[in-house]
């Protein structure tokens, strides 16, 4: 039970920044996943919050008491490590215990608190077990169990999944979200998948380079990215780019390259005449393309013409990857229809489905 | 027509070269041992042959029945010995092992340029330390005993175990440190029950590094020990057996032996962590 604020936390490592001014806030008992590509520092964030590290600069409060003195032990603070991090030496009863030990609880509380843990996690039967005799699964519930069976405030998971096969990791991320529904921690989870952190999160902060780019749920970073890079980061496969043009008339407003047209709705035609700018990135999600026949092409309101530079079939549907002039697009497409590698077609799409970014910043406008 | 010589001879001739390499190399370091071996069943009269033999036509044990039976306090070196060296050993690991933690996990200032200058210690030549440390110990008034003694193979033992022990700690995965961290241990508790136990192999090898090396020093129980009764068992092979008009050659040999065996018992004992130890860190996931 607590809330997590961070104010314009920063760190450095030697005067080489891997933070820069994050701010983030976290509810109590809300499940909050950070997501960025390796080096984007999240995990260093983790750390920060789990007193692992120390801030170079800026705040961290847990329930509104500023805890950046405050040391590792003393957070009632729980982690669970890429790596599991158990204690190789200990039976799986005695990692669990190690912490409760330390609390001076009594050994029947302990023996109590250890089996109902136990029983939830389904590895009773390994609680006599070293951790080097367990699979990666069971030596994972057990990290699991560790961190909750001390009932902590708050619950960090360091890309706990990384290390399981696809299967086993689709079932443990159903585990993790009942474990933290059973427990009355505050979670955050640090991922590099993005459809992990699209699936758990109950809001999901976006990170690239040492900043945080946008935090919100799952929906508000799929239908709202605030700029270009959380727009590629979210979603599979990854939004196409085009760079476009602005042609303005007085009766319409088009967005134009070679090959490619755009007649934009009033709500982005109004966007763009406030904007200065007479260049402007147009993204589309894969799932909002289609493909269209050369008539289909004259009447859409979006109309893309390029050639298929490769076909990933999926079973259930396949993904074209479109080369056109500015850009590249993928579009989602059901399998009956047949397309082939350097085959040149017209992709359509409604007007609405259009993101537009500021060329030079990658902001999205809006 | 003339062939050049094909590959399988190559490889043959090879495999002959290789072999008689490893026979050159095993004599150069087994015969004296055997000779020792074989000297100390020798009878006096043919251990002092001019035409010496190859192997004791009369084997006898008279020569280590006289190590403990004759006017030689032998057993008092070999007791000496080993309660020296083996304490020297405990202390050197138990003082070794938090330095080369704080060495290993704590980021402090000038951090490098304290563990080489730990290493520096080592570089010195054991006879350059030879002189302050017996007007140390002479002030102390440790010369003599066993105490000044242990305190002497410390010295020199101490260096080489807090390198040793701190590549056996870098090779920990942090995270089962900072797991502890964060259920609540402090830094001396973590050390005590978690990483301690995770290095057991490493403070045996280490231990019996050190043990080695003391139990090989000749030069300090010589310096500090004055009365006979109170020498370590190499020492006393030398002041003892080797007289100015008459050696006992069989009498040293068996005492030789006697010196050598816990010795090569303890390497084996230890001698794959002892390689590991050393090693360690050298490549990406030893």
């Amino acid at each position: 039970m607590a809330s997590i604020s961070l104010r314009n936390v920063e760190k450095r490592y030697d005067d080489v920044p891997v933070l820069r001014d994050c701010n983030l806030d976290i509810r109590d008992r809300e499940f909050v996943v950070l997501v960025g590509p390796s080096g984007s520092g999240k995990t260093t964030l983790l750390r920060i919050i789990a007193g692992l590290e120390h801030v170079s600069a800026g705040e961290l409060r847990f329930d509104d008491v500023r805890v950046n003195e405050v040391d590792v032990g003393d957070r009632d603070i729980a982690m669970v490590f890429q790596n599991y991090g158990l204690y190789p030496h200990m039976s799986v009863y005695d990692n669990m215990a190690f912490g409760l030990r330390r609390r001076k609880l009594a050994a029947r509380e302990i023996d109590r608190r250890v089996r109902s843990t136990a029983a939830m996690l389904d590895i009773e039967p390994f609680l006599n077990r070293r951790p080097r005799q367990l699979s990666g699964g069971q030596r994972q519930r057990v990290a699991l169990g560790r961190a909750i069976v001390r009932d902590p405030a708050v619950f960090l998971l360091d890309e706990p999944l990384s290390n399981l096969d696809a299967h086993l990791r689709v079932q443990m991320r159903a585990e993790i979200l009942r474990v933290h529904r059973a427990v009355t921690a505050t979670a955050v989870y640090v991922t590099h998948d993005q459809v992990e952190a699209l699936t758990m999160g109950d809001r999901i902060a976006v990170m690239n380079a040492g900043r945080i780019h946008q935090v919100g749920t799952p929906d508000e970073l799929y239908d709202f990215p605030v700029d270009r890079f959380v727009a590629s980061f979210i979603g599979t496969p990854a939004m196409g780019f085009i760079e476009c043009r602005i042609a303005r008339s007085q009766a319409r407003t088009e967005l134009a390259a070679e090959g490619t047209r755009i007649r934009v709705g009033e709500a982005h035609a109004n966007v763009l005449l406030r904007s200065d700018s007479r260049d402007v990135t147009v993204g589309i999600r894969p799932e909002r393309l289609a493909l269209a026949s050369l008539d289909e092409g004259q009447t859409s309101d979006v109309a893309i013409r390029g050639r298929v530079e490769a076909v990933e079939m999926l079973g259930s549907e396949q993904y074209v990857h479109v080369v056109v002039d500015g850009g590249a697009v993928t579009a989602r497409v059901p399998r009956s229809q047949r397309v082939r590698a350097e085959d040149n077609v017209t992709l359509k799409a409604d007007a609405q489905d259009v993101h537009l970014f500021e060329r030079a910043t990658g902001l999205a406008l809006r | 027509m003339k062939h050049p010589p094909d590959s399988a001879t190559w490889r043959r001739s090879g495999r002959l070269i290789r072999a008689a390499a490893i026979v050159a190399a095993l004599a150069w370091s087994l015969v004296p041992i055997y000779w020792m071996l074989a000297t100390s069943l020798k009878t006096e009269i043919e251990a002092t042959r001019l035409d010496p033999t190859l192997w004791p036509h009369a084997p006898t044990l008279a020569n280590y029945r006289g190590l403990f039976g004759g006017s030689l306090p032998f057993l008092s070196f070999f007791t000496n010995t080993v309660i020296t060296c083996l304490v020297t050993a405990v202390v050197a690991v138990v003082l070794a092992t938090p330095a080369a933690y704080a060495l290993s996990r704590a980021r402090f200032r000038l951090r490098a340029a304290f563990g080489y200058s730990i290493l520096v210690f080592r570089m010195l030549p054991l006879v350059v330390l030879l002189a302050p440390l017996y007007l140390l110990l002479l002030n102390v008034h440790l010369l003599d005993s066993y105490a000044g003694l242990i305190v002497g193979f410390t010295t020199f033992g101490l260096p080489f175990a807090v390198w040793m022990l701190k590549s056996f700690i870098d090779a920990l995965p942090p995270e089962i440190e900072e797991a502890a961290r964060i259920d609540g241990y402090p830094r001396w508790q973590i050390l005590l029950k978690v990483v301690a136990p995770l290095i057991v192999p490493g403070l045996l090898t280490t231990g019996t590094f050190v043990f080695m090396e003391a139990w090989n020093n000749l030069i300090y129980p010589l310096t500090f020990v004055t009365t006979l009764e109170k020498q370590t068992l190499p020492a006393a092979l030398v002041l003892t057996f080797t007289g100015q008009f008459k050696t006992d050659w069989g009498g040293m040999m068996a005492a030789a032996a006697i010196t050598t065996l816990p010795l090569m018992i303890a390497f084996f004992a230890v001698q794959r962590s002892m390689v590991r130890g050393l090693t360690s860190g050298a490549v990406a996931g030893a």
